[in-house]
């Protein structure tokens, strides 16, 4: 479990650089306008240029590779998938060919193209979502959120969520070690029961903690409203000048994204 | 003459040759469509929605609800972290369960879709686990489909009065088949774009999770369920009366 904590937090997104500096509403509105523009696109343009600009932009940072590839590497992956089984299965054009243990593996033109469409469709989309977590903290993203007139109820459960899953997860992890030195991960029948104590005790600890940590933050002052949110200032110059750059962008993207290149 | 090679065996081939860490349940980002992502979204949003407004009205009558589902949420996304010994590939992989069976049993369906669907959120943003174009489409499988299935299994189980651990383990099973049958099922809708068979497809892919690394984990999840709700009802009864999991701590269930 321990390599959630390096993976899994926003360690990086804490550091101060141009990019974490970018007001958070403009990173979201990029965002989503970018994914949406990546799963439409009829080429693979578009998504690769999403992928180098994107890593290109985490590599200005300093973002070491080890932590992109350790992101990056479950959507590979997928992504080889697709491509193994489009390629596989669509289209009747056989470019290459080779028998396996009596299979004929028969690579065709038009699978090809089509999983190769999806695969940078894959890496495009994952690597834009790598830039906006690897820049924005949680807090932001919550202030954001408010911002964007998100229910207040899902913005207070975003924070909990997060916030407790690593005290939750450092708890399971002592627990884990606590019961592999008691030897009960010593067979898979053991380590099953095992699971099971430490799932029932993480909800007890929940539980408890639920009431305890209502009961500070009363003591602070909280009535049932929404979580406390750093206040965004209005918009400046540069938001004003990001939004033209947005307005300019899309278009160009959506013209190429629409050709038909293969 | 040329045999096609069956999309299970490339998954099994995949499953064996990569990673050791199985995470299939979630659509990754950048898979869906642009319909499809419209239509998943569309499909998820009344349900989040009404989650939404039973943890909003609940918290007005018990303040420290919220604080309650949230810990809860995050307990269950914890155990949803748990690396799972797979025995069918002699251990040589893991896997990790859904958690959705449970957090339905202990917070019920609706609530279990939001915390999902946070989950999910939280995943696709920090972890490159699944993705926000396919949140509507795994929200679906993972967060409806799970939650409601394990939830009307325990409750079934409860009615035919079978023991609390066979209860916790029929939510747990059913909840993670009907997961990876919903991740089928968008994963097959996608061929009929391109005019192939969407049953064919579904029943491929559905095969290919349940031979692999997942169909064991259905029965793991189920198991570990089963022992979760056990040891909760031993040490602290209160809290399953609380959550409404059980009626009367007196009428209850054996273990």
């Amino acid at each position: 479990m321990k390599f959630l904590h390096h993976t899994f937090s926003d360690l990086y997104a804490r550091q101060d650089n141009w990019l974490t500096r970018i007001d958070v509403r403009i990173k979201m509105l990029y965002v989503t306008l970018l994914l949406s523009l990546n799963v439409w696109t009829k080429n693979a343009t578009v998504p690769l240029f999403f992928l180098f600009v994107s890593f290109l932009l985490l590599f200005t940072i300093k973002i070491p590779f080890t932590a992109i590839i350790r992101n990056m590497s479950l959507p590979i992956v997928f992504a080889m998938l697709i491509f193994l089984v489009k390629s596989l299965h669509e289209g009747k054009q056989v470019w290459l060919s080779i028998s396996i243990l009596g299979y004929n593996l028969a690579f065709r033109g038009e699978g090809i193209w089509s999983g190769l469409h999806v695969c940078s469709k894959i890496l495009g989309g994952v690597s834009l979502l790598m830039l906006f977590s690897f820049t924005t903290t949680i807090g932001r993203l919550c202030t954001g959120l408010t911002w964007f007139r998100i229910p207040n109820t899902v913005i207070e459960l975003l924070a909990f969520m997060y916030r407790y899953s690593f005290l939750l997860l450092d708890e399971a992890s002592t627990m884990w070690t606590a019961q592999k030195s008691r030897l009960g991960h010593v067979s898979w029948k053991k380590t099953i029961h095992s699971l099971g104590i430490l799932g029932g005790l993480l909800v007890i600890r929940a539980f408890d903690r639920a009431e305890r940590t209502h009961d500070a933050m009363c003591a602070r002052g909280y009535e049932g409203g929404g979580i406390l949110t750093i206040p965004l200032p209005p918009w400046g110059k540069k938001e004003y000048i990001s939004c033209i750059g947005m307005v300019l962008i899309i278009p160009i993207l959506v013209y190429i994204g629409n050709m038909r290149l293969c | 003459m040329t045999r096609k090679i069956p999309v299970f065996f490339l998954v099994f081939l995949l499953f064996f040759a990569t990673a050791r860490t199985a995470e299939a349940m979630h659509i990754t980002e950048g898979i869906l469509p642009f319909q499809w992502f419209v239509t998943w979204f569309a499909v998820s949003a009344p349900f989040v929605g009404i989650g939404m407004y039973q943890v909003k009205r609940k918290k007005r009558t018990i303040p420290s609800y919220l604080p309650m589902v949230g810990l809860l949420g995050a307990a269950v996304f914890v155990f949803s972290c748990f690396p799972i010994p797979v025995i069918a590939l002699s251990g040589m992989a893991t896997s990790h369960p859904c958690g959705t069976g449970m957090s339905a049993v202990l917070l019920g369906p609706f609530v279990s879709v939001l915390v999902a669907a946070i989950a999910l959120l939280i995943q696709a943003l920090f972890l490159a686990h699944g993705g926000l174009t396919t949140l509507g489409g795994n929200v679906f499988s993972m967060g409806i489909l799970g939650s409601f299935s394990g939830y009307f299994a325990f409750k079934m189980a409860q009615r035919c009065r079978l023991p609390l651990f066979w209860c916790g383990f029929l939510a747990g099973m059913i909840s993670d088949i009907f997961t990876y049958l919903g991740t089928s099922l968008e994963l097959g809708l996608l061929v009929i774009n391109g005019g192939g068979s969407f049953v064919k497809a579904t029943t491929e892919i559905f095969a290919a999770f349940m031979m692999t690394s997942q169909g064991i984990l259905c029965l793991v999840e189920g198991a570990v369920v089963g022992f979760v709700m056990v040891f909760i009802y031993k040490r602290r009864p209160g809290i399953l009366l609380n959550l409404g999991v059980i009626k009367n701590e007196a009428k209850s269930m054996g273990t």
